[in-house]
């Protein structure tokens, strides 16, 4: 290796025709994927502008995402002329060809990489519609979307928004996507439970999802919601691909307990003896002594001695108002009141 | 579509023989497509010349007047704290090669490299083959590549100071 600096240093060169590109801060978990022997696919996302404006007020941004990451793209303007520079061969004026090191990209603005730590869950809430069953019809409005077609537009990676997708039990029916509410999710619970019954499935062992989502299917509900509920309530270590299933009782019972609670919600004060003997009814046999009110901590209250209700919403809800305002930007209301005093 | 792939160029992971051999800067910045940063507090002003064939400005030269693996070893590190920018013929600035806190990915269009830049070939025959490429990237604009991961780079923060007249020797 010839280098130059003892005969005078290095030639340095500016081409006139700068290039666009961008330069990305790594953080160490990014930096290992990179450098890992198979890289997996990384790919920026943005939210597209016009719907996230309608949606809510957050200014649309791009995210990196790895499989299971994601990270908030935050540029960040420097004052000073940063250089991308690349060795060639160059000869200026009359002098012989020599190694110089060409500046062939300028950047004003670096990218700086932030852990998203959005909620998929939130986001999946205010792009799905509504599937809902009520006296036996659907009520639900298509939105001709497929899963991929919602994920894309999810300023998530695609693992994130997997698991928000699983915890709704969100599902694709037809062309279009929804997410249940919890009265067609207890409807959906009861045929699954009652068609185990009947075909003497034990749901706590590995079974065929689609069995048991063709007898649900035969009584009025779309198999594909039967089979995310299914794939909900599995165990997580359990694999997850979809064509088997092995319930996990205790996410269950919880789940059983708390989505009837939820499917009474606004419906007055619920008997807490007669949500014992609904909850444990809607449970296989051997799982009903687990139906105790500490496997739904947290997610009811107890307006009197007898009664009982889901917790209500009000301290998520105020979170998700609050988060706009302190984005928008009102200047003008800051100097105001300042200029009052 | 508002979703765009990133690829990880796969020369970011094996050395390009043709990088290293027109590599002036010490091995340490160099990197496996030979992209470097160089930061400047300022902007360098210059006349852009009115030649058609000349696609690119000489407007220095960097001078590393600490690096001597000869004497001090491959993996002397002092070498790092002085460098030194001749820009144009009396103006000096010194600066250091920092190794930097959280690494850069270099991110381009995919394609944007080409052919280019693989050794000065004839000037009038660089152009062309920079035209062909600029349109090739206008075809796949939605793909983004990695093109390099950068670790160090050379930084000046300091003002230029005025140096009289010869370039030559002044490292030592």
């Amino acid at each position: 290796m010839a280098t130059q600096q003892d005969a005078g240093g290095v030639p340095v060169a500016i081409a006139h025709d700068l290039r666009q590109l961008r330069l990305l801060e790594l953080p160490s978990g990014v930096l290992e994927l990179l450098e890992a022997p198979n890289p997996p696919p990384l790919s920026i996302k943005s939210l597209p502008p016009a719907p996230a404006a309608s949606l809510n007020a957050t200014p649309a941004y791009a995210v990196l995402c790895t499989p299971t990451k994601s990270f908030q793209l935050r540029q960040v303007q420097t004052s000073n002329s940063l250089y991308v520079t690349q060795p060639t061969l160059e000869a200026h004026g009359n002098t012989i060809p020599a190694p110089t090191t060409r500046a062939i990209a300028a950047c004003a603005a670096t990218l700086e990489l932030h852990p998203a730590d959005g909620d998929g869950v939130s986001y999946l809430e205010a792009v799905l519609p509504v599937y809902d069953l009520v006296d036996g019809e659907v009520d639900a409005e298509e939105n001709r979307k497929t899963k991929p077609a919602i994920f894309s537009d999810i300023p998530l990676s695609d693992g994130e928004c997997e698991t928000a997708w699983n915890s709704l039990a969100a599902f694709e029916a037809a062309g279009s996507t929804y997410r249940p509410t919890a009265k067609t999710l207890a409807q959906v619970w009861a045929s699954v439970n009652a068609a185990s019954l009947a075909e003497g499935v034990k749901l706590d062992t590995q079974f065929l999802t689609e069995d048991l989502a063709k007898l649900v299917a035969e009584e009025g509900y779309p198999a594909p919601l039967a089979a995310s509920l299914l794939q909900h309530l599995s165990s997580t270590s359990h694999d997850r691909s979809g064509e088997w299933a092995c319930l996990d009782q205790e996410k269950t019972l919880s789940f059983v307990g708390k989505t009837l609670l939820e499917a009474k919600r606004g419906n007055g004060d619920y008997l807490t003896a007669d949500f014992m003997d609904t909850w444990r009814d809607s449970l296989p046999e051997a799982w009903r002594k687990g139906a105790e009110l500490k496997a739904i901590d947290g997610a009811y209250e107890l307006p009197s001695s007898t009664t009982i209700r889901a917790k209500s919403k009000a301290g998520t809800a105020k979170a998700e108002i609050v988060v706009p305002k302190t984005a928008a930007r009102k200047w003008h209301d800051k100097f105001a009141k300042t200029r009052k005093k | 579509m508002p979703s765009v792939p990133l690829h990880i160029a796969p020369s970011t992971t094996t050395n390009t023989s043709a990088a290293t051999s027109t590599n002036a800067l010490p091995p340490l910045l160099h990197t496996p497509t030979g992209l470097a940063l160089l930061e400047i507090q300022g902007t360098i002003n210059f006349p852009i010349s009115t030649l058609a064939s000349e696609t690119s400005t000489l407007v220095g030269k960097l001078v590393f007047p600490l690096y001597n693996p000869a004497i001090n070893g491959e993996d002397d590190t002092k070498w790092m704290k002085r460098v030194y920018f001749y820009v144009g013929r009396n103006q000096r600035m010194t600066g250091e090669v920092k190794k930097l806190g959280m690494p850069f990915a270099v991110v381009g269009r995919k394609g944007w490299r080409g052919d280019e830049g693989r050794g000065g070939g004839v000037d009038v025959e660089m152009g062309g083959v920079e035209g062909g490429d600029r349109e090739e990237g206008r075809g796949d604009e939605d793909e983004l590549e990695i093109v390099e991961v950068v670790r160090y780079k050379v930084v000046f923060s300091a003002r230029p100071e005025p140096v009289g007249g010869g370039e030559d020797g002044q490292g030592d």
